[in-house]
């Protein structure tokens, strides 16, 4: 991972996209924009960036969509600016594979602390593996196994699983959950972890839809239930 | 337990009240079945009358007259056979032969006999006929002998008159042979005619009975073909005071209840245009409103993310920026983040406005939450939290911070410190509806003067200020009403009214699971609400 993380902002109106880059330049990010969903995903693949900010009402190609692409391919942090925080617009956008979402008018501050927070999630920790079932965590490679195949997830998906699998068989709610991966205040949207959850259990689980290892706590939240 | 008496009560007065409309309704009906009965009582009971008096004059008076001929023509035939002076035998048989005639009366017969003694002739029967049964003034009027003149020919007429004895009415006739002879007596039972003619009046009032409970049920159509459409017209009347704009009433006839409902008719549709117009206009103002601060929105970022920057240079020490300008730059900084306050509150005015606002429902600690809300923005020396931990609820986090940061907020601006918020499980009355998972009460009271009388009822209104010369205060005029309409959604109330030791208290009543008390879609009861509160 490079010392100063590179941004990828793609947001079509100019003031915004002027701002935002002089703040999270000044907050000691590299950043590259791009005015449109296209060329958001074409200097993605020429730059390879760390984090993409991502606008969701841009012409052509929406934000969902754009987003929907990238996850396509890659798993890296997404991070969308809803400027309604209607609730149809999170549901879609965390549906649609983004790791949070910062509504307008966005604090500089606020979107730098969730870039750290999301950066903070692909860092490697303690060096030792985990095995659920058929499924393999080593902590150390920071990857997942299943069945011996890599299992491709986000920062994020991952930083989900390892918490869970931290505490095997204990249930964590989900302000626990947010406040140790998304690292959010007593505030966060607790659709963030129910989103994640659906994604990571459609790479985990055999059967996504009757889920044997990360188990839903009715009133409580989720828990990973240890090997058989 | 006053609770309960004081609903007991209630509930009594109300059934009262429906027992007294129910009377008021139908005294229209009582009134038309009462007139109407009285009028056929009174034809019903003329024409009986008459027709009974009628008739039975016409029976008696031709049963007398053929029973009193009878009589006469037995006297003159057997009476007048007699000699001046019969014996007791003579009379006997003479009275027998007289009673055997068609008219099957009882005859007595009275005279001298020879020696000078009275003597007395009966024909049996009905009970043996004696003198004593004569009335005393027929007996006179039969045996005064009258003078003879021009008009009156005879000393002696027959006289008669009817007389009741032991119910059974009788006619009794007397009458004496001209030149010395016996006095005849004659007794019939008017029995028969009696029997007809009170067989004739039990007709009659049968007849009388049927007119009346006819002339009832007439009365009793008649009111309803009058209070049906009335009452029809009641009911719309009710639909559209509910609300039901659309509510018409079909016109049958052209009397002038179809008259009415004509006028309902069209005073409904005016009604209906109207309202149509204002919510359309209301609803285009909602929506300028709405997109104004969606468009105010884009700005906003820019400018936000720019006065960061700013304000970062401002901070730096020995900074960049020229101290003839700081104040401007510093005013900028704060106006910007009023301005971002104002346009977040107005953008959340029109969630609950347009009724998309949605609940985010997390199973959260109040007593945590209110500790997150008050260290969060400071408040911790000024706030005094009595709470213990493990009240749990199912609410949405963000509207609960939301609340309590306008709540407490309000507070310390106009009540000052210390502020004391205390939080209470209130296991849920069971009138209240609250559901199996009771009440979290939440109370915010402050130590300052309280709130004016006048302005407690608006304190809750967008963008009231107590007083018109009152300057601007750091709030953007919306946070208690926002308060509320987020108490609303989770169907919760806020109160506000002033403490007897002083201060205000701010009262949040929220159910402690909102998905389990309404499983139906809750924002759209809010919305209502919500539109209801702005009108």
């Amino acid at each position: 991972m490079a010392p100063v993380p590179s941004l990828l902002l793609i947001e079509d109106d100019d003031a915004i996209r002027t701002a935002l880059e002089l703040s999270l330049t000044r907050q000691g990010h590299r950043v590259a924009t791009a005015a449109s969903g296209e060329d958001g995903l074409k200097l993605l693949r020429e730059q390879r960036p760390d984090l993409i900010v991502l606008d969701v009402m841009l012409p052509g190609i929406d934000g969902f969509e754009v987003c929907r692409r990238i996850r396509r391919t890659d798993q890296l942090p997404i991070i969308l600016l809803t400027a309604r925080n209607d609730d149809i617009d999170v549901v879609v956008g965390l549906e649609s594979g983004a790791d949070d979402y910062v509504v307008k008018p966005v604090q500089g501050r606020v979107l730098d602390a969730r870039i750290r927070a999301v950066l903070r999630r692909g860092e490697r920790e303690s060096s030792d593996s985990a095995t659920f079932g058929s499924l393999v965590i080593d902590r150390s490679a920071m990857t997942v196994t299943k069945n011996g195949e890599d299992l491709q997830l986000t920062p994020t998906e991952l930083r989900l699983l390892l918490e869970l699998s931290r505490r095997p068989g204990q249930a964590l709610s989900r302000q626990q959950l947010l406040r140790l991966v998304w690292e959010h205040d007593y505030l966060g949207d607790s659709r963030l972890v129910d989103a994640c959850v659906q994604r990571l259990r459609a790479k985990v689980e055999d059967v996504p839809s009757s889920p044997t290892l990360i188990r839903t706590v009715r009133g409580v939240g989720y828990r990973l239930d240890p090997p058989q | 337990m006053t609770h309960e008496h004081q609903g007991g009560a209630r509930g009594w007065s109300a059934a009262r009240k429906g027992v007294w409309s129910r009377l008021r309704f139908t005294s229209l009906r009582l009134r038309l079945v009462v007139v109407f009965g009285l009028v056929a009582l009174t034809a019903a009971v003329s024409a009986s009358g008459i027709a009974y008096w009628l008739n039975r004059e016409s029976v008696l008076t031709r049963t007398q007259d053929a029973v009193l001929r009878d009589f006469e023509r037995e006297m003159q035939n057997r009476a007048g056979a007699l000699p001046q002076h019969p014996t007791q035998d003579e009379l006997q048989r003479a009275a027998g032969q007289m009673a055997n005639s068609s008219q099957r009366f009882t005859v007595l017969l009275v005279a001298t006999d020879p020696d000078g003694r009275t003597v007395y002739g009966s024909s049996g029967g009905l009970n043996g006929f004696s003198l004593q049964d004569v009335p005393v003034s027929l007996r006179d009027a039969v045996t005064e002998r009258q003078k003879i003149t021009s008009t009156n020919k005879y000393p002696h007429h027959m006289y008669w008159l009817r007389t009741v004895d032991e119910d059974t009415p009788y006619l009794v006739a007397g009458t004496r042979v001209i030149g010395g002879g016996p006095t005849g007596y004659m007794l019939k039972s008017l029995e028969p005619e009696a029997k007809d003619l009170n067989s004739l009046a039990w007709s009659l009032g049968i007849a009388t009975a049927l007119a009346l409970i006819g002339s009832a049920l007439l009365a009793h159509a008649a009111a309803t073909t009058v209070l049906k459409p009335v009452q029809r017209l009641g009911v719309a009347a009710r639909r559209l005071g509910e609300g039901k704009l659309d509510t018409r009433l079909r016109v049958s006839g052209t009397d002038e209840l179809a008259d009415l409902s004509h006028t309902f008719n069209k005073a409904a549709e005016a009604l209906e245009k109207r309202v149509a117009d204002m919510a359309a206009r209301d609803e285009a103002s909602r929506r300028f409103v709405a997109d104004m601060s969606h468009e105010l929105r884009t700005p906003l970022t820019a400018i936000t993310a720019v006065t960061e920057v700013l304000e970062e240079e401002l901070e730096f020490e020995g900074g960049g920026i020229d101290p003839m300008i700081e104040p401007a730059v510093r005013l900028v900084v704060s106006e910007t983040r009023r301005l971002n306050d104002l346009v977040e509150n107005l953008m959340e005015v029109t969630r609950f406005d347009a009724g998309t606002a949605r609940l985010v429902l997390d199973d959260v600690d109040v007593a945590d939450q209110i500790t997150a809300c008050i260290d969060a923005r400071a408040w911790l020396d000024a706030v005094d939290l009595d709470a213990e931990r493990g009240i749990h609820a199912r609410i949405d986090p963000r509207r609960l911070d939301v609340i309590l940061a306008n709540l407490i907020g309000n507070a310390l601006k106009h009540g000052g410190s210390p502020v004391r918020v205390a939080v209470r499980e209130d296991p849920g009355e069971d009138g209240e509806g609250a559901g199996d998972g009771g009440t979290v009460v939440i109370e915010v009271r402050d130590h300052g003067p309280g709130i004016p009388e006048e302005v407690l009822p608006h304190v809750f209104d967008r963008f009231y200020k107590a007083s018109a010369s009152r300057p601007r205060s750091e709030g953007s005029g919306l946070g208690l009403s926002i308060a509320l309409e987020n108490a609303h959604i989770h169907g919760g109330e806020i109160t506000a009214a002033n403490s007897p030791e002083g201060g205000a208290v701010f009262t949040l009543r929220l159910p402690r699971d909102v998905s389990a008390r309404s499983s139906e879609d809750p924002t759209g009861d809010a919305g209502d609400e919500g539109a209801e509160g702005d009108a």
